[in-house]
Order: structure tokens, then sequence, then C-alpha cells
């Protein structure tokens, strides 16, 4: 099952290369809607009663270096694949006028780049992860470079080139941890991994290593500069898939290996880490409210809102674990709306500029139905009650409150500050009139409109019925929680001597 | 803009107003509304689709000022009875008084359709038609004779007549025989009787309105009857057509009488002298083409703000100043009268309105920019009717007589290019100068 | 019986005479009144017609004295078709465009040099304008002036006049003025 959920969209891409342009769209829809038919499958496969990883698979590959084909889903990853694939789904289902040529190599492109997070996801082998987690990079590299603005070719490479070093830094911290626990051969499952312990000195170093290189995927701040460029520069589709899914692997990789893997050096950071994260939250609101470009400027949310599972992961409870996963897949789901709804204002009024938008919520001559949806998608970021974003946020924040209080007021007053930019956007975008000289804007069709409206669905079902958010989680975070718990207890005891009876093997 | 440059054709040099066009073309004796057959079409139409709806708004006015009157909770006075529908119009059918329009004097028959099925198409009690609010919306004609009623001051006779105590004497009579056998209303009436004398005084403005689009609605009639037969060379002739309408009727009495119980009680009695001209058409135009009053929502009350003007004089919300494109919203009073005309709208506007913009979604929008130009058209007759009664001759051959049509001209152009309160890029007069402009 | 109708024949020639006296008398008074000279002059039927039908006579009889500016029959008919007929089926309405006409006192052209406007019995202004192209009240010019009757006297213009609306004069300085 796990394989199939990476390997049927490789198949299909390679299949989708040897149709003809005119049949390429019904081969790629035919492959997502398998793909998102698995991921239901197996969302009803999964058993929510387990913490450790199910439906693994174990294939032998090189094992004199450790690289195993091990796959497994958990409470952690489970929700980030169904997310993929959904987004995946609906990107090459609906999307087809934001690209305007080369249409198959697009779809090629987006299912390389769905298998890799998938596989990165799935894999339950620390290297595997880091060969998953380098293959979604060329696909992404082209489809930036290829569809989007006039600066894209500087946004792409730029891209690449974070996106490389961030890959070395997490390819040494695995290489590193696998020949430091090596027995004889390097340790790369992480199972294995997770058992073992290392003096605190190492953890940390590795932790630092592995840490920086998730920040610079996720981003968090002071990393970020390649994703207001990246994300304005990509088509639509691109810079969802990238803000819904891709972004993801930064954050999954911080709670699977960081947290998962570094307990006592993370409890022991988590302090500093927390209060980067609040500084992060405020960072990220406020530059947002600078913006003039709507695309910038939920750019900026972005970077804002994954600082808050950097809140989460740092406190390290089992509530703020739940919210930081909820948090992952919330932020998916709005940032794709917002985008798509973004991308739709720009291809049909024409521009992007704040000062030159106005009154789309007429509801005959402008975008009624989109504005209506913006103004839902600014809610949802911006934590109204009601919607998946509230439900995300309010878990992180009672989750961290008790442990850092500081940190936790600091991404509240980040909420507060996310509806003021959003009331901006909306003020200045959906109310007001209609310039009389210019304001001939075509029609959003009803199929233009169904990604929007699917993923509204989305965001209202899950802020309303939150357990179908959090009962893939509860179990496992609550053993990394207490693996967290123990560990610190342990490492407390033993902060005196900086060797663990374990390595004297 | 204007594509070419209308060249001045009076002996006077070229005028050197902002809308000197315009200025040109009003001179040689057309209309503000620029001549093009598509003018043309739009504008007969909207007039055509204006005068349906019409029909029924001054007959439920005078519905309303005659025997409604001053009932305190008028549930019903959207109900027009049947002897109202059948009510003469003095200006059409055989036994006119002056008669504009060919066809007959009583309810026009597509009102007639309309009122039996409304848009659903099906025959259901006028009741359900009415709560579902598939009708008329009267709601539009009281809102223009409540801008006439609280914009006064604006000329005539009849202002100072309602303040007058002849007028309070009639007021007192005919509330004191309405309300005989209710003790409770005489006793408010003793309480608070400038209450009752103000809801009389609303009252006669609703017939005075009443009483003007009893006029209005068959000379629209038979301009579009003589467009269908090919009468109009263009959009001058059509506005000369108003013209001539404008002086035939000018002398057409103003009054209000009720009708209580049988006996008809004058409150204000022919013999005054009121004229349609003076007392209805003028504080007409000047409150519903100019004033009216800002639409809620798109204009700040507060007075601190400074949006709304704080001299009624310089209000500019009318449609001749209209934003037409939030047409459709809530809290958008011509939003009412423009469902009304969508349901009226010759067929060769239905085709044209599809091939531009969103073609059928955004109709009631194109049809509202239709109204504007054929409203700026009516303006172009008032004005132009006010020059022949006021002032000289187009082909005047004496050059000071010209300069003081010129002035005239000016002095009204001059009302849209005020740049107080944004009042001349509010005026639609430039975009209407532009076919593209729907 | 020769003396008797001799008798009767000279009461008769007296009271021929007096008769004849008293027909004189009367014909003085009513001789040149300004409804006389309208109902005696070419080209001023219509305005005669007008003023009958608005019961106007006996007040353009009385003593006033009044100065009329007599729109003739010309002027009448440069009105488009249906105004007159509109009128006189409203006798209020028409007896107020008559009496705009009408002023109260006598004024002939040199006592109204430097006049701006006369206020008419309709209670409306008229405004005047004297100089040598001309002798104009609103956008009538008068075409023959100063005919005096023993009520008053008669300018006769060219274009039947109308009130003038209280928008009318900022329009006109406005206009006059620029934006």
């Amino acid at each position: 099952m796990l394989s199939a959920l990476i390997w049927l969209p490789v198949i299909g891409a390679l299949a989708i290369t040897l149709l003809p342009q005119s049949q390429s769209k019904k081969g790629a829809i035919i492959v997502a809607s398998a793909i998102l038919i698995l991921d239901v499958l197996l969302l009803k496969q999964f058993d929510t009663n387990l913490a450790a990883f199910q439906l693994s698979e174990n294939l032998p590959w090189l094992e004199n270096i450790g690289l195993n084909y091990s796959l497994g889903v958990d409470g952690l990853s489970l929700p980030l694949v169904a997310l993929n694939g959904l987004l995946t789904w609906l990107i090459i289902c609906f999307c087809e006028n934001q690209i305007k040529e080369r249409f198959k190599l697009f779809q090629v492109l987006m299912l390389l780049i769905h298998a890799g997070v998938s596989g990165a996801m799935l894999s339950t082998n620390t290297l595997l992860f880091v060969l998953f987690y380098e293959l979604v990079l060329i696909p992404l590299y082209l489809i930036i470079a290829v569809w989007g603005g006039l600066q894209r070719s500087y946004a792409a490479m730029k891209f690449l080139i974070f996106t490389a070093v961030s890959g070395i830094l997490i390819l040494a911290g695995f290489l590193a941890l696998g020949w430091l626990t090596a027995n004889p051969t390097p340790i790369f499952d992480y199972s294995t991994l997770q058992t073992l312990s290392l003096p605190l000195e190492v953890q940390i170093t590795l932790l630092v290593v592995l840490l920086l290189g998730f920040s610079i995927k996720a981003p968090f701040v002071p990393f970020h500069s390649w994703l207001p460029d990246t994300y304005v520069e990509s088509a639509t589709p691109t810079v969802m898939m990238l803000g819904g899914i891709v972004a993801k692997l930064g954050t999954y990789g911080l709670f699977r290996f960081c947290v998962g893997l570094f307990p006592d050096a993370w409890a022991l950071l988590a302090p500093y880490i927390a209060i980067w994260a609040g500084l992060g939250v405020l960072y990220g609101a406020m530059v947002a409210i600078s913006q003039k470009d709507i695309k910038r400027m939920v750019a900026y949310s972005s970077i804002g809102h994954m600082s808050y599972i950097l809140l989460a992961a740092a406190a390290a409870t089992p509530l703020s674990l739940i919210g930081g996963i909820g948090q992952m897949v919330s932020h998916g789901l709005v940032l794709a709306l917002l985008f798509y709804l973004v991308g739709v204002i720009e291809e049909k009024v024409g521009t992007r500029d704040l000062d030159l938008l106005n009154g789309l919520l007429n509801p005959l001559r402008g975008l009624p139905t989109t504005s209506a949806l913006l103004i839902l998608g600014g809610m949802a970021s911006a934590g109204i009650p009601g919607l998946v974003g509230f439900i995300a946020e309010f878990l992180v924040f009672q989750g961290t409150f008790t442990k850092f209080p500081i940190p936790t007021i600091f991404s509240i007053i980040g909420t507060g500050l996310t509806a003021v930019y959003f009331v901006i956007l909306l003020n200045r975008t959906c109310f007001g009139k209609l310039d009389n000289a210019t304001a001939y804007y075509p029609k959003v069709s009803g199929l233009e409109q169904l990604p929007a409206l699917i993923l509204t669905g989305l965001i209202i079902f899950l802020g309303v019925q939150p357990v179908w958010l959090v009962k893939w989680s509860e179990k496992a975070t609550v053993k990394i929680a207490e693996q967290s718990e123990s560990k610190l207890l342990v490492s407390q005891v033993l902060n005196e001597s900086l060797t663990s009876p374990l390595i004297k093997n | 803009m204007t594509a070419t440059l209308v060249p001045p054709t009076t002996q006077l040099p070229p005028s050197n107003h902002p809308y000197a066009d315009v200025i040109h073309r009003l001179e040689a004796g057309g209309s503000m509304l620029p001549d093009t057959p598509e003018n043309l079409m739009q504008i007969i139409g909207l007039y055509k689709a204006y005068a349906v709806p019409m029909d029924f708004y001054w007959r439920d006015l005078l519905y309303i000022a005659e025997q409604v009157f001053l009932e305190p909770l008028p549930a019903f006075k959207y109900f027009l009875p049947q002897e109202y529908l059948d009510l003469r119009n003095h200006y059409a059918g055989d036994d006119a008084d002056w008669r504009f329009w060919r066809g007959e004097a009583t309810a026009h028959p597509e009102l007639l359709e309309f009122m039996s099925k409304g848009e659903l198409n099906t025959k259901i009690p006028k009741l359900f038609h009415h709560l579902y609010h598939d009708r008329i919306n009267m709601e539009f004609a009281e809102e223009c004779m409540r801008a006439m009623f609280w914009h006064r001051n604006m000329g005539g006779e009849l202002e100072p007549y309602m303040d007058s105590e002849e007028y309070r004497q009639n007021a007192d009579r005919a509330i004191r025989a309405y309300f005989k056998n209710n003790p409770i209303m005489l006793g408010l009436y003793k309480l608070f009787p400038e209450l009752f004398l103000e809801q009389c005084r609303q009252s006669t403005m609703t017939s005075v309105l009443g009483l003007f689009w009893e006029i209005m609605a068959p000379v629209f009639f038979e301009m579009s009857d003589v467009y269908d037969e090919g009468g109009f060379k263009g959009v001058p002739d059509a506005m000369n057509f108003l013209v001539s309408g404008i002086f035939a009727i000018a002398g057409r009495p103003i009054y209000h009488r009720v009708n209580i119980r049988g006996e008809w009680f004058e409150i204000v009695p022919k013999s005054k002298g009121f004229t349609w001209l003076y007392e209805a058409a003028f504080p007409y135009v000047e409150a519903v083409f100019y004033r009216t009053s800002p639409f809620r929502g798109t204009k700040s009350y507060n007075a601190q703000a400074n949006e709304v003007p704080k001299d009624q004089n310089d209000f500019h919300y009318g449609i001749l100043y209209a934003d037409k494109f939030p047409v459709g919203s809530a809290g958008i009073p011509p939003t009412l009268l423009h469902q009304d005309m969508y349901h009226f709208l010759p067929q060769y506007l239905v085709d044209y309105y599809k091939q531009f913009c969103r073609g059928e979604d955004d109709t009631l929008i194109q049809l509202g920019v239709s109204f504007q130009r054929s409203m700026y058209n009516v303006t172009s007759a008032v004005i132009q009717a006010g020059r022949a009664a006021f002032l000289y001759p187009l082909d005047d051959p004496n050059p000071k007589h010209l300069l003081a049509n010129r002035h005239y001209f000016e002095g009204q152009l001059n009302r849209f290019c005020n740049p107080k309160y944004e009042m001349d890029k509010a005026a639609r007069i430039g975009m209407v100068q532009d076919q593209n402009y729907r | 019986m020769k003396w008797i109708r001799l008798r009767e024949l000279a009461w008769f020639k007296i009271k021929t005479i007096v008769n004849y006296a008293n027909y004189a008398q009367t014909q003085e008074i009513t001789m040149t009144t300004i409804v006389d000279i309208a109902v005696n002059n070419e080209g001023f039927s219509t305005l005669v017609t007008a003023v009958s039908a608005a019961s106007l006579v006996e007040a353009l009889q009385s003593p006033g004295p009044f100065t009329v500016f007599a729109p003739n029959d010309a002027a009448f008919a440069k009105l488009p078709p249906g105004t007159i007929t509109t009128l006189v089926q409203n006798i209020p309405q028409l007896a107020r465009i008559l009496t705009y006409h009408v002023v109260a006192g006598k004024y002939k052209k040199e006592d109204l040099i430097g006049v701006k406007s006369l206020i008419s019995l309709e209670g409306s202004q008229i405004d005047l304008d004297i100089s040598e192209e001309g002798f104009e009240a609103n956008n009538a010019t008068v075409i023959a002036a100063d005919i005096e009757a023993d009520n008053g006297v008669i300018h006769v213009i060219d274009t039947v006049m109308l009130m003038r609306p209280h928008w009318f004069y900022p329009i006109m300085e406005s206009g006059k003025v620029g934006v």
C-alpha cells in the first residue's frame, strides 16, 4: 500500500510522457484520482489506537551502508500524506488555465514531486528520507523556472541553492548520526535510532545541524529569504504545492527527527527555540502588514504561521504536538486556498497591487464568490473559531502556554497581527467600489471556483469537527512527548557525566 | 471622451469650457449624449422599459395620495385596486386632454401581464407575489417622492404654499374628516398637529409625483412606437420630441385631492394655478436627477468626515452622477428600478446586451448604463426647453443673444465640473461620450 | 292737437340728445382701455381669446394703471403645439402665465431706462434690458413700445414670456464667470 503511494505517481508520470499532449490531462487525472482513493483507503486502514509505525514495508537494499527501503506510516505522517494527495489532485484536475503551455511536462513534474514528498514522509530510514528529500528538488526547480512570473529564473536558482544547502546539512547530520551510533554498520533505521542515546554534547551538535537544515526548508526566520521571491514568482499551482506540502517537509523533519531523535538536547534548547519561534511569528506578521503585493503578503503570512509549528515542537507536550501537526495540515489547506484565490484575482483583474485592486465583492461585475472565499480564507488564517485555523492555533497555545508563556504570548499577538493584515487585504481588495474605467473583468467559471470551494469546505468541516483532524495523531504524539519527558529526567540525572553507559559498547 | 472634436456651428468663437464639444453640440440643437444609432437604440429601449413600471408608479402614487392618505399602517398600499388600473390617463386614449400616445388610456397590457404572473411566470395569488417581492418595486417611486420632499426649496409656488395658513386649513379639514369616529387618532392629532400636517405634505408630494409621471409614461410609450416605425433620425430627434412634449404639457395643473368616504377634499386645489413645469418637472429633475441622497454604505454619514455636503444644493447623488457598477448590491436604490426595467426590456436590447461584458449575467448593469444615457438625454431636453422658454432660439441672428445662450449652456454644464466633494469626478457626462462605457 | 305733438316731439328730441350724450360719455370710458386696444388692433386675437378665457377682461379694464407686455399672434404661434391647448383647458394656470405679463403701474420706455427688473402681478420678476440696440424684457424683444391707453401702457413683444425659475440666475452667473 505505501509503496503504491510512492511508485504509482512515478509510473503514472512515465506513462504520461508517452501519451500525446491531448490525452495527457486525462491520464494525469486518472493517476491523481487513483492516488486520492489510495489515500482514503489508507485513512480507513489506519488504526488510530496504535502509536508505532503501521503498514510497514522493509526491503533490504544497500545493507552495507545501511540504506534500506523501509516505509511506515504513523500519526505524524498520515495527515500530511493525505494532504499531499488532496493538493496534488486539486492541482492536476483544476489548475489547467494557470499553466499556459507544456502542460504534459507540468503534470509529469507535479507527479514526481508528489512521489518525492510521499516517499520522504513515509520512509522510516533516515538515508531514504534524504534520498526522497533531494529527489523533490530538481522537478521543483524546473517547475518554478518554467512557469511563473518575470523573475522566476532568479527565484528558482535561489530556491535551489537554499534547499540544496538544507539537503546537505540534513545529509551530514544523518550520516554523522549513523556513524556515531554504528555497531559496526551505521544505523539509519529510525526505530533503532529512537532507542539509542548519545552524549549530550554530540546530541546538541547533531541537533543544531539538522535543525538548521530543516529551518531552511520550512522556512523559519532568518533563513526565510528564499521564500517571498519563490512564492511570488511561481505560478499558482506551484506555490499551492510548495506552501501547502513541500514546506511541511521541514516541519515534519523537525517533529520526526529533531524532537523524536534528540529529546534531551531538544529539551535543553527548547526555551531558546521557543523564543525564536515567537519572534518569528511577530516578524512574519509585521512584514506582511507592510506589503503592497497581495501574493507577497500571503507569502509572509506563511512564514509567520510556520513558526507556530516551531513553537509547538519546542514545548513538546502531547497537546502542543497535536496542535503542531494540526497546524501543518491547517496551514497547508489555508495557504493553498489563499494562493489559489490570489491567482484567480491576478488572472481576471490583471494586477496584484493593493493600491489598484478595489471592489471585488460587487455581485454582478466583480468576483463575488472568489472574494467571499478570500474572506473565509483570511478568517481561517487569523484563527477565527469555526474554521480549522482556530483549532490548530488553540491547541498549540494551550499546549505551550504552561511551558513557555512569553513566546506563547508573542504568538498570540502574532495572531492578532494576522487579523490586521488580512483586514487590510480584504478591505482594499474586496470592499470599496470598482473603477468604472477598467472594471470589465471576465467571469470566474464554476470549474475555476471548484478547488476553492472544496478547500473551503474542508476548512469549515475540520473547524467544526476537529476530531477528524486530530484523531490520527493522538497516540503518536503522546509517544513522542513521553519519550521527551522520560529522556529529560534521565538526562537531568546524568547531566554531570557527559557520557552515557550505552556508548561504552 | 469624444473621438472627434465637435466644431461650433454658431458665429461665436469656440468655447473654452472643459466640455466644449458638448457645448457646441447643444448649441447646434443636439443633446449632451452623442448622436449615434447605438445611443438612440439604447435610450429608446430604456424609455420603453421605464414607461411600463412608470405606468404602475403613477397610478399607485395617486392611489396612495388620494385614497390611502394618512392610513397609519398602510400594509396594502401597493395593492392597486382595479379602479386605479382603469383610471384613464389624461394624455393617452381617445378622450385625452392632449393625446401623446396613440395607445389606450388604461393600464398597459405588459404591465397587467407582469402583475398577474410576475418573474416566476406562474399565476399565484397576488399576496404571494407581493410577499416574495415578485412585483413592481414601488419602493423606488416612494424613494423619488421622498427625495423631492426632503430637498425642499427647489423653486415653484407649491413650496411656500405648503407652509401657508390656507394649506393648513385645507389639511385640517381633510384630516378631521379622514379620522372621523376615530378618537385615538384625533387625540393624537390634537397632541401632535405638526406630525399629521407633515404627513399630509408628504401625501401632497406623492400626488405631485404621480401627476408628473402620468405625463411621462405616454410620452415614453409614444417615443418607443415612433422609433419602432423608424420615425427618429437620431438622438436630437428624440430629444426634440421630449422638448415639444415639455412645452405642450407645461401648463398641466398640479393639485392634491383626497377621497374620504366618497367625498373629494381639495388640499391643493387646481385653482391655485400650480403648473406641471414649475411645480413638478423642475423640482423632479433637480431632486432626482441631480441630488437625491447618498446610498447607505457608500458614503460616511459622519459629519466630521465631511463626505456628505452640508448644503443641500451640493448633493450630487442623482442618476447623472451615479456609479452604475454597484447596482445589484444591497442598499443601492436604483437596483429596484433596474430590476423593474429588466422585466420589460425590448427584445432588441436583450440581444444587444448578450454581446457585451458578461452577457446575461450583468444585463442589470448594462441596462443601468443605458438608462443613465437616456436620463442625460431627458436632462438635455429639459435644458433645451429651458433655453427655448427663457432665452433665445438657436438660430438667433443677434450675437448678444447667442452669447446668453452659451452662458446658459456653460452654466448648466458647470454643475458637472465642480471640484467640491469630487463632484466633477462623479459626474458621468464624460463617460457617456464614450460608446465603450457599458 | 298739434301743440301736444310738438311737445312729444321736443321730449323725444331731448331724450335722444340725452341718450346720445350718455352714449358719448360711456364711449369715452370704454374707448381706450388696454383691452380695447387689443381688441381693435390687428395681431392680438390670440391674446384677446386667452384673456377672455382666463376671465381677466374686467381686471384689465379697471383703472389700474398697468403696464402690459403684450405678446402678438406671431409670439403665440412660436409656442410648440399643445401648449396653448393645455393652458386653455386649465384656466388658473393660464391666468398665471397671463398675469406674468402685467406690471402694476404705468411705465413707459423712458421710465424704464436703467431699471433692471420689475415685479409682475404674478409675483415673479421680469428682467429688463434697454439699450440702443433695443428694448428687451426677459427673452422677448419689444417691437412696439409705449402704446398708451387710459388705464396704462402697452409694449408689444414678439415672444411669450415664461417665469424664470430661481435657479436660472445662478446658472447664468456661473456660465458668465466660468468653471
